[in-house]
């Protein structure tokens, strides 16, 4: 369990250096464009907060939303779960709460270690259904990856469980999609553990550069479009492109399995 | 980038200022007005492209923020559609500005529409709007595919204004602007023409899933538009859902199973589902809804099938023969729409292969009458339902004229007519589901025939002898059959096997009925296990456990020592162990209804022990071990009202000094130190030969635990006088208090 423990530890720093390497292009052109992402997942505490903090070291504006009706973490037994409500309780609060409680047995699940990047990743478990969308957010300059996400919209949003990818699409259903502003919503199934969260959120950085990519060689085609928007087939977009894209990271990620959609917000 | 150094520099410090002036109105949206209207000389068609798209781009995010009320956008909306339609109307625009131009113009529209209804003498923004409302609908079908997207939202926007609301309308952004808003008599807009224009606007909007579209964005992008139009605009909700109804996102399907085919299947069959579902929770009392549950329900299965069928193509395709290629498209096409079905092979066929109608070889494999009845006839129930006439028809088609085949070939038969022996046959085939041809015995088949006339199929007899006839033939061609040897039966498979038929026992106990009138009680004549219900059973269950080894434990134990005894030894001793700690487990499953079991149980366990003892073997005695792991097993959860422990210790044949001190712990609970006491003082009261014994521990729960002392004090000073006082005095004297009885001796009691 100690071992857990330093795995986790390692894992801030490890992804710390990756994205130092990968990014080395993007800081260099720091008008370079980014493409704003938003993770889900049920409690806005493992898989999506991993995302999100891997989307931010990788410099990417992101925001994450819980889906669930409350937050729920592990306790003593499967009947006693610790249950917070979402947007009125701090990570560190948590994290103070259940250090209190059982120093030992949630630092040997890891929930402290989750608890202790989150908390300095965001203030607190966000819920996605009361996220108003299009509201500035200009009060989360201290959160990760804040920086570009003031306008309070995504172009993608990654949930990591289809139960999450369904509650988001139904959400924007019932929404009517007043901003009239398309997004994509991409469902990646990533088991809710330590382990997996770490591998889903290397899948989704993999996932984010690649969109990026391609959305940033649609920004550079600026020449062309003068003799060539007529014509259609000529050039592709970046919406038309995302499923090639994610049919490829698919073939590279064959173990977490995908689903997208074109909402709206 | 490819302009010349000077001027990006000045661009890019534009769009730096840009930036700031948006981050002020993030922050506070009242100077929303202000700076939209001073930026838009800076970001029009003649800008360079970065700053239109900046521009375009903001004018989208202003005029959707949710930071405005509508009302607040009006101004703002109107002051824009200047630059907006310069912007939509720019040849050769950049698809980006284009993109969000028109999101901006769908935005604008519902505002505008507000605008006039109040405003009709500023019909110069109503003229701008329409204009560029025209420019976006010619350009839709000519522009690249993200521009198109946002014209299909620009269009759900006006078919949103245009037509009459439910009044269930979200009441922000402008989606409750409608049709009801509009009087009649308005000057400017003509309720009937927009409603006009609104409905052909739909149709051109559905028409990507009319055509049923492979375009998976577009697709996609129209059918998650629809739900607020179904939900809220009722003129459209029949039409939309019809459409959609009737759209097959699996279409795509037929052609090759690329990966990125495979991302778009998934995305239109997920996307329509999700629309459905939500319709459906949204609405359940709809008319459709039965239709719609139907359309869910098919969509996932055949999901199912043909992602299950890519994958098995896919391991196929891996063998790597290039010849499968072809084989491989017909698959698929068979799924859902066609089952194509082919001629028989020539040569005598089964029954069940005349029947056969799927190519899948693990269907083809699949035995039918593994399924149990009752679920087989739910599924067919279903089926049936929901089944296709067409397919219904041509499966019914297809089994006739294969057997009018066999008939012609099989020279033998007096061809009897067609169609009644292909119904005759149609019945017999869910009596013979075996695709083995041995169950068709003449005399069998014969027995069954009865039925079938039962079965409300009349005029059979002639029928039978060219049924026999076609048997016959598929009998002789199977040749001979030989089981194959069974493997070796060790100790270990012989264990293994024996614990399978132990549990197998247990097996009728959830399917007997408990006897829920209790008959008067036959006394001492009964015969055990006679009334073939779960007494019964459970009867037969514990003299299993406690008997059926009874002569045989003796012989271990004076074997045990030899190692070549030991594996039989160990067998046979686990398997009554075995019922033993099955039927311990079935009593803890449910122990407060199950204790009457467990007494059962140990009287048995009481009764054996005593016959082993008579016959002075060294044989082990079982009823103390079960008795006390019993206890053990459900003190921890007894509560205060289970005063079936009281039953329990009343009823069980022998009580020990171990046993009833297990009910000491409970005095460790104050909750159920009354319950520990009152069980005990019953003893005291009505079993005479254990008296002693429970008296003794009440003494001891008297001295250990201080909370109980009062209620154990009271029973002490009616049955033991002088114990309390001799132990105040500080005397220790228990000893004499207890002497009468034999401290350690077991009380006993017949039963």
């Amino acid at each position: 369990m100690e071992m857990e423990n330093s795995n986790g530890s390692a894992s801030s720093s490890a992804p710390a250096l990756a994205p130092a390497q990968s990014q080395n292009g993007q800081h260099e052109d720091p008008g370079g464009f980014k493409l704003k992402f938003c993770t889900v997942c049920a409690s806005n505490q493992n898989r999506s907060m991993e995302g999100h903090l891997r989307l931010s070291q990788a410099q990417y504006p992101v925001i994450s939303f819980g889906t669930g009706s409350l937050v729920r973490l592990p306790g003593p037994s499967i009947s006693q779960p610790n249950v917070y409500k979402f947007n009125e309780t701090s990570y560190d609060s948590i994290y103070r709460e259940l250090e209190a409680k059982d120093p030992r047995l949630y630092r040997a699940n890891g929930l402290l270690n989750m608890l202790g990047r989150n908390r300095v990743v965001k203030w607190g478990p966000e819920r996605w259904q009361d996220w108003q969308i299009g509201m500035p957010r200009i009060k989360h300059e201290k959160d990760q990856g804040s920086e570009g996400m003031e306008g309070g919209i995504a172009d993608v949003v990654i949930t990591c469980e289809e139960r999450c990818w369904d509650a988001v699409v139904d959400d924007l259903l019932s929404r009517g999609s007043p901003l009239n502003r398309p997004v994509h919503v991409i469902n990646i199934d990533i088991k809710d553990n330590h382990e997996e969260a770490l591998v889903g959120g290397r899948a989704i950085v993999d996932l984010a550069d690649s969109l990026n990519k391609i959305a940033a060689e649609e920004r550079e085609k600026i020449g062309a479009t003068a003799f060539d928007s007529g014509s259609g087939m000529g050039r592709s977009g970046f919406d038309e492109r995302v499923p090639d894209v994610l049919a490829e990271w698919q073939e590279r990620w064959p173990n977490l399995p995908s689903t997208w959609t074109l909402a709206w917000f | 980038m490819a302009a010349a150094p000077v001027k990006t520099l000045s661009v890019s410090e534009q769009i730096q200022q840009l930036n700031a002036a948006r981050k002020i109105v993030l922050e506070n949206a009242a100077y929303y007005d202000r700076i939209v209207k001073g930026i838009l000389p800076i970001i029009g068609p003649t800008s360079p492209v970065e700053l239109r798209r900046w521009g375009a781009e903001f004018l989208a995010e202003s005029l959707s923020t949710p930071a405005l009320t509508t009302r607040d956008k009006e101004n703002l909306t109107v002051a824009i559609l200047g630059t907006l339609r310069a912007l939509v109307e720019s040849p050769n625009e950049d698809p980006l500005v284009l993109k969000a131009s028109v999101m901006a113009a769908a935005s604008a529209y519902p505002v505008v529409v507000r605008w006039i209804i109040h405003n009709s003498y500023h019909v110069e923004s109503w003229e701008l709007m329409s204009a560029i409302k025209s420019r976006i609908l010619q350009i839709w079908d000519g522009a690249v595919t993200p521009v198109k997207i946002s014209c299909i939202k620009f269009a759900q926007r006006v078919v949103l204004a245009q037509t009459a609301s439910n009044g269930l309308d979200p009441k922000y952004n402008g989606l409750d602007i409608s049709l009801s808003m509009i009087p009649a008599n308005h000057p400017v807009l003509d309720p009937r023409l927009l409603e006009a224009e609104a409905t052909g606007l739909l149709d051109r909007m559905l028409g990507v899933l009319q055509d049923n579209s492979s375009d998976a964005l577009l697709v996609d992008a129209t059918l998650n538009t629809l739900s607020v139009l179904v939900r809220t605009r009722p003129g459209t909700s029949s039409r939309i859902t019809n459409v959609v109804l009737n759209f097959n996102p699996l279409k795509l399907a037929n052609s090759p199973m690329t990966p990125r085919n495979k991302v778009l299947i998934k995305s239109m069959e997920k996307t329509t589902r999700m629309l459905l579902i939500h319709l459906l929770k949204r609405d359940p009392n709809n008319p459709m809804s039965g239709r719609i549950q139907q359309h869910v329900e098919r969509l996932m299965r055949s999901r199912a099938e043909i992602f299950d069928e890519a994958n098995r193509k896919r391991a196929l395709g891996e063998q790597g023969a290039a010849g499968y290629n072809d084989a491989k498209r017909q698959r698929v096409e068979v799924g859902p729409p066609q089952p194509q079905v082919q001629p028989l092979a020539p040569g005598p066929q089964s029954l069940a292969a005349v029947f056969t109608l799927t190519k899948d070889q693990g269907l083809q494999g699949f035995d039918v009458t593994q399924v149990p009845a009752a679920f087989a006839s739910r599924v067919n129930v279903r089926t049936l339902i929901g089944i296709d006439q067409q397919i219904l028809d041509q499966a019914i088609y297809t089994v006739r004229s294969r057997l009018s085949a066999l008939y012609a070939a099989t020279p033998a038969a007096p061809a009897p007519p067609v169609t009644s022996s292909a119904e005759i046959n149609a019945e017999t085939a869910p009596l013979g589901v075996d695709e083995d041809d041995d169950d068709y015995e003449p005399n069998f088949f014969a027995a069954e025939d009865t039925e079938q006339i039962l079965n409300k199929l009349d005029s059979a007899p002639p029928e039978e002898p060219p049924a026999q006839n076609a048997d016959s033939t598929s009998l002789a061609t199977l040749g001979q059959f030989k089981l194959p040897t069974p493997p070796a039966l060790g100790p270990e498979t012989a264990m293994r096997a024996s614990q399978v038929t132990a549990s197998r026992i247990f097996g009728p106990l959830s399917i007997l009925e408990e006897p829920t009138l209790r008959k008067t009680k036959a006394g001492i004549n009964r015969l055990a296990a006679s009334s073939y219900d779960r007494d019964a059973w459970l009867t037969l269950i514990t003299r299993l456990a406690t008997r059926s080894s009874a002569g045989l434990e003796d012989a271990d134990s004076n074997v045990k020592s030899e190692d070549a005894g030991t594996s039989l030894d160990k067998s046979s001793t686990t398997l009554s162990t075995m019922v033993r700690e099955m039927l311990y487990n079935y009593v803890l499953e449910d122990w407060r209804r199950r204790i009457e079991v467990a007494v059962a149980w140990l009287c048995e366990e009481w009764y054996n022990d005593q016959i082993t003892k008579r016959s002075k073997t060294e044989a082990p005695l079982h009823y103390e071990t079960w008795a006390l792991r019993l206890v053990d097993g459900f003190i921890s959860y007894l509560t205060p009202q289970d005063k079936v422990i009281t039953r329990f210790f009343a009823e069980i044949p022998e009580l020990s000094k171990g046993l009833l001190g297990r009910l000491k712990a409970l005095c460790g609970d104050p909750t159920t130190v009354q319950l520990a006491l009152t069980t005990l003082l019953y003893l005291v009261m009505m079993r005479p030969p254990v008296r002693e014994v429970a008296l003794d521990t009440v003494s001891e729960i008297w001295l250990e635990y201080e909370e109980a002392r009062p209620l154990a004090a009271k029973y002490l000073v009616k049955w033991r006088p002088g114990f309390i006082e001799s132990h105040t005095r500080g005397a220790a004297a228990i000893e004499e208090g207890s002497s009468d009885g034999t401290p350690n001796s077991t009380a006993m009691l017949s039963t």
